[in-house]
């Protein structure tokens, strides 16, 4: 069984998702983790798909051109590993980080690079650009995890440190789960 | 008494409502002793329903003492065959479960509830509740209607991967 990582991109409407996915049933794939949504109109999605022996990307992609085509999609096939090599089980946590204040160009970018200063493994992401036209406000909710040995108290000073200097506000807390 | 293996996910065990237990007889004691012994050999574990240990019935135990989270404490709490008699202010907070345990999710639940059941002394209780044991009886409740948090879930993006609290 090999995994390959498959994006698809277009428009929305109805259909995408059984369109695309109809091209794996054809080979016998199976769906495995998958994420999916919409931003401005945009429809995006990446799906992890385990493939039988003898359907590789090519394969993929020549099955995936009928639906592309036909719901006008940018797609892309790549091999992907069981794992990427951003976190681990060693991994002392995922924290949640809240960012927001008046919008300008370099939040993300200023934060990001923090982050990757510090070996912190942004695992989800989503910002949202909200309120009136002529006083914007920006919104980002990062899931991050930490390298092992890690302070979050240090990096919750480096972030508002850095949300200083980008004139933002930045929180960051535990993204804990209780078990029940 | 004994601990008991625990029903993950896929197993359709989970999703069959369970029957009442009524009288509290020898039988109802052993399955709250295999019910106690189980969440004390899962760590950080504070609550379990009889059908995770493959018994279709309405009992459950929980215990928040010394959780961060915590308000109410009722301690080490079984209840038979428990009604909820009201729940209010929901509150949305990560929570997973030893039946799903690759997943956690964000799930809205009311932070106050009053629960009324049967204690394992055949005694009637009426338990008020709040915060964190609040959310641990609603859990379990759901447990016993064969609903598990995924069914509760917040959004399609509040299901999340469970690598570190292992």
């Amino acid at each position: 069984m090999a995994h390959f990582a498959v994006t698809a991109v277009g428009a929305d409407r109805p259909g995408i998702v059984a369109g695309v996915t109809g091209a794996f049933v054809g080979l016998g794939c199976n769906l495995e983790d998958s994420s999916m949504t919409i931003l401005r109109g945009q429809f995006a999605m990446m799906l992890v798909v385990d493939a039988p022996a003898g359907v590789g990307a090519a394969e993929l992609d020549a099955a995936l051109v009928a639906p592309a085509e036909a719901l006008d999609l940018v797609v892309t096939v790549r091999p992907a590993g069981q794992e990427g090599a951003g976190g681990s089980s060693e991994d002392a946590g995922s924290w949640t980080v809240a960012v927001y204040g008046a919008d300008h160009p370099g939040i993300v970018h200023g934060v990001a690079s923090l982050l990757a200063g510090l070996g912190v493994n942004i695992v989800d992401l989503s910002t949202r650009v909200v309120g009136e036209p002529g006083a914007p406000a920006y919104t980002m909710v990062l899931e991050v995890t930490l390298p092992a040995g890690a302070d979050p108290r240090h990096l919750g000073r480096r972030l508002e440190a850095t949300a200083a200097e980008l004139g933002v506000t930045c929180r960051l807390h535990p993204a804990e789960a209780d078990i029940l | 008494m004994a601990v008991r293996p625990v029903l993950v996910l896929p197993d359709p065990f989970l999703q069959r409502p369970s029957v009442e237990v009524g009288r509290i007889d020898a039988d109802a004691l052993a399955l709250a002793a295999d019910l106690v012994d189980t969440m004390r050999s899962r760590p950080a574990c504070v609550g379990l329903a009889a059908p995770q240990i493959g018994v279709g019935l309405r009992a459950f135990v929980i215990d928040v003492t010394g959780h961060r989270k915590a308000r109410s404490c009722a301690g080490e709490l079984v209840l038979f065959d428990p009604r909820l008699e009201s729940a209010a202010e929901p509150l949305v907070a990560r929570e997973g479960c030893l039946s799903v345990p690759d997943l956690t999710g964000d799930v809205a639940r009311a932070s106050r509830v009053v629960v009324r059941g049967v204690g394992t002394d055949g005694a009637e209780r009426v338990v008020e509740a709040d915060a964190f044991e609040a959310r641990a009886v609603l859990h379990e409740l759901d447990h016993l209607d064969g609903f598990l948090f995924l069914d509760r879930l917040a959004s399609a993006h509040s299901v999340y991967r469970r690598k570190v609290y292992r």
